[in-house]
């Protein structure tokens, strides 16, 4: 690699520059207690997961292009350049991380190694080496929404198909799936396919809500990718749509990193402060619940049930007890693993690791540690509202066979509640 | 079209949730010949929006896009 590109790679580091990033690259004492904290260091005991040795990378760019030291005497201080070597090393680092932060929440200085890993992943896009699967993903997402005539029929047939659904199962022939519905309380941003649009509706309908059905998902693989923009462009999407609509709240469907973009990251990127609420969809239904706006049955699930904290809802997100009152509203055996809350371990298919095939043997290795804390509980169903965490559960239930059902609390929620509809079960997919 | 045509390829993504129809035939594109078809079928309606917006972003071709009795069935060519 000639010196003008390693020095224009060195330079998306500089862009990335506050103090902040600096202090995370100065501070490091190599105490390694994250190494304990990793579910993927844990489960593979290789040393290229080690959380601070991912952050090294970064720090020996660092290293070399913004300190005397290891500008002058590179060897004696870990200097080096974004060579062929360090960004496949980079690469590996960055795309594997599922960008739980179990290690910052251990590390004595708080050190935010995901966000390091963030600058991993910029400076491997400048250099064309960006996680080709994610990019395509991202591109797709944008590619609807650009070009959205040509698409805006077929996702509205969609939606149509789902809303006779919902009029069966309420027993409602007036129940729909508003859309673009201007001066709705609530615009809520589902995923791409049914099965987060048709618990939701019910759910709104039974609770007499106010709400529109946003046109676009809330996946953001923009973010997985590692690319502000396109992240940022992504979520403009529904953001802009709110804007338009006038609603008081967006409301996430059951997706951690959709939710942590819309509620932590969006007013940054946009540098804009939102004009409504943004709210996890689990938030609103534990309102609905405790304010008597829907029912559920109490013992409605006599199984035994536990809980994952997806990492972009729980540690990252703050959202730790409504999904628990939830639960424990319409389960009668409610056991929680351990440890839980911000303390609990990741299941491995964060970050986009799902969408990446090459990574499924190691993800479904990391992910040993979850099936452990499963079968600890003896439970045989596992809720958990993030996607990502499903399908990595699902992988793991059959892989290791634990015996579980994998759900959504809000498919949880539509089993207990008293439906005036169709009494047959109704999978979103049917 | 689907029907008549032989693909390379058959995908079953019956049950996958989106957006993992669309994650299966990216990940499968590069395993037949360029030129060459993918026959997928999947239940998730937004696999309808989801897989043609990727194939023309990434500048291979949605041939048919067809529901059928409840399934969503795609043929996709390989262009690059």
């Amino acid at each position: 690699m000639e010196t003008q590109q390693m020095t224009t790679l060195a330079g998306v580091l500089d862009k990335k520059m506050n103090r902040q990033l600096k202090q995370y690259l100065d501070i490091c004492a190599r105490c390694a207690i994250c190494k304990d904290a990793c579910h993927q260091y844990v489960a593979t005991q290789d040393f290229k997961y080690l959380p601070a040795r991912r952050a090294e990378l970064i720090r020996q760019i660092y290293k070399k292009y913004f300190t005397k030291t290891g500008e002058f005497v590179p060897a004696l201080y870990e200097a080096r350049d974004p060579d062929e070597n360090l960004l496949d090393e980079l690469y590996e680092s960055a795309y594997a991380c599922t960008g739980c932060r179990r290690c910052m929440y251990y590390c004595p200085f708080s050190i935010d190694t995901a966000w390091i890993l963030s600058v991993a992943k910029a400076i491997l896009i400048a250099a064309g080496k960006g996680n080709e699967m994610l990019g395509q993903l991202a591109d797709a997402a944008l590619f609807k929404s650009d070009n959205f005539e040509m698409f805006k029929d077929v996702i509205v047939d969609g939606f149509k198909d789902i809303e006779l659904q919902v009029k069966e199962l309420t027993g409602d022939p007036d129940a729909e799936i508003p859309v673009d519905k201007q001066g709705a309380d609530i615009l809520y941003v589902a995923l791409a396919g049914a099965h987060s649009i048709l618990p939701a509706a019910v759910i709104f309908h039974e609770a007499k809500a106010s709400w529109t059905l946003s046109y676009f998902e809330a996946a953001n693989y923009g973010y997985f990718f590692g690319d502000a923009v396109k992240a940022r462009q992504i979520a403009d999407r529904f953001m802009d749509e709110a804007k338009r609509l006038g609603v008081k709240e967006v409301v996430i469907t059951e997706c951690g990193h959709a939710y942590r973009v819309a509620e932590i990251f969006h007013e940054a990127w946009s540098g804009e402060k939102h004009s409504f609420k943004v709210r996890h969809i689990l938030e609103v239904i534990d309102e609905y619940i405790t304010d008597g706006r829907i029912t559920v049955r109490p013992d409605a699930i006599t199984e035994p049930v536990t809980y994952h904290d997806p990492c972009q809802v729980g540690r990252n997100g703050g959202i730790f007890e409504q999904p628990r009152n939830i639960v424990c509203a319409l389960a009668s055996d409610f056991r929680d693993m351990t440890p839980n809350r911000e303390q609990q371990w990741c299941c491995g298919g964060g970050g986009g690791l799902v969408a990446i095939s090459e990574m499924d043997e190691f993800r479904l290795k990391s992910g040993t540690i979850k099936a452990e804390q499963i079968k600890a509980t003896g439970a045989r169903i596992i809720a958990s509202p993030c996607e990502n965490c499903r399908l990595q559960m699902e992988g793991l239930n059959d892989s290791m066979e634990l015996g579980i059902e994998v759900k959504a609390i809000m498919d949880l929620v539509l089993e207990a509640m008293p439906l005036a509809g169709s009494s047959a079960k109704v999978t979103p997919t049917d | 079209m689907s029907e008549e045509m032989k693909a390379d390829l058959d995908l079953d993504l019956k049950g996958l949730l989106c957006p993992m129809p669309m994650v299966k035939v990216s990940q499968n594109i590069a395993s037949v010949p360029v030129g060459g078809t993918i026959r997928a079928v999947a239940t998730d309606p937004g696999s309808m929006a989801d897989i043609p917006a990727w194939a023309k972003s990434t500048g291979n071709e949605v041939i048919s896009a067809e529901k059928v009795d409840g399934e969503f069935v795609f043929m996709v060519k390989r262009l690059k």
